[in-house]
């Protein structure tokens, strides 16, 4: 339930009219709502991750085209920054990035579907313990095939890098 | 008119200019944003699978990688995936940005921070290319 604890000033001289003072919104729980995986169940994991995977692919979008921009000052600065990746931290950084991004892109399309009012079911009547119906078991297993093809992903990857590339 | 006065007259023309800077709503942003995600998804798997029609680390060949750039097909390829992925992952942060906190300056400042970002990395990706996609191997 909603409730706002913040206070109204109705007595401004400045302003007639309600001010609402802004520094003391105390309902309000800016980044340690938006980390908490407890209160919403899966729905949350997955609104999380969404974004965690978003801002972790960004940064390897960014150290990517940085990484080959090297192409440019010839062989010898090509082979020094493709070495970096060549280490066991090099591996297990781009297995990250493969899960990151097989999860992004599945509970992407998970998510425009349901943003276009797919597979949400029937509004319901609101009966105890008032579980709503858009929660499902199509939106929950579409969060699974997401978990599942990452992991896939991950081994596959796992095994071009770790065995030689070959 | 005293000079103050004209001084507030021009910061409020600038101001109502930034305001008006905001040239599509957000429910067509949105839409850029999924498509730009679905586009990049075609795009990245071509990429991807460019890496692995050959094994991997001979792939990854200085000469081989630069015979990638040549091709012109290849390199639209690799700018088209510059551009859709910059505008979808730097639309992405400036969704979770905005989700933080709701303030004027802080819209404003994230929406012209994520442009520049945006158009920073698009710029530099392409000089890559260009530059790698001219380069002789002889």
């Amino acid at each position: 339930m909603f409730l706002w604890r913040g206070n109204i000033d109705m007595t401004s001289a400045t302003s007639p009219a309600k001010r609402i003072d802004n520094n003391n919104r105390i309902n309000r729980e800016g980044l340690r709502g938006w980390l908490n995986p407890l209160r919403y169940g899966w729905e949350r994991v997955s609104y999380w991750f969404q974004r965690l995977t978003g801002i972790f692919l960004l940064v390897y979008f960014i150290g990517h085209v940085y990484e080959t921009s090297s192409l440019v000052s010839g062989p010898d600065a090509w082979a020094a920054m493709l070495e970096m990746t060549q280490t066991i931290g090099g591996h297990l950084f781009l297995i990250l990035v493969i899960g990151a991004s097989t999860f992004h892109t599945v509970n992407g399309i998970r998510l425009i579907f349901t943003e276009s009012g797919q597979g949400l079911g029937k509004p319901g009547r609101p009966d105890y313990p008032y579980d709503p119906t858009s929660l499902n078991n199509k939106q929950r297993s579409g969060l699974w095939i997401a978990f599942i093809l990452a992991a896939v992903a991950m081994l596959y990857g796992a095994n071009v890098l770790f065995s030689g590339g070959d | 008119m005293t000079s103050d006065n004209i001084k507030n007259s021009k910061n409020k023309k600038t101001t109502k200019w930034i305001s008006n800077i905001t040239l599509l709503r957000e429910s067509q942003i949105m839409k850029i944003h999924y498509i730009t995600g679905v586009a990049a998804l075609f795009v990245v798997a071509i990429h991807i699978l460019m890496r692995l029609i050959m094994p991997f680390n001979m792939s990854l060949e200085f000469e081989n990688v630069i015979l990638n750039y040549k091709n012109v097909f290849y390199a639209l390829l690799l700018e088209s995936i510059l551009v859709l992925i910059a505008i979808h992952g730097f639309n992405g942060l400036r969704v979770i940005l905005l989700e933080i906190r709701q303030t004027q300056i802080w819209e404003r400042g994230v929406n012209i921070l994520v442009i520049i970002a945006m158009i920073g990395i698009i710029a530099y990706g392409t000089r890559t290319i260009i530059i790698a996609n001219g380069l002789s191997l002889g």
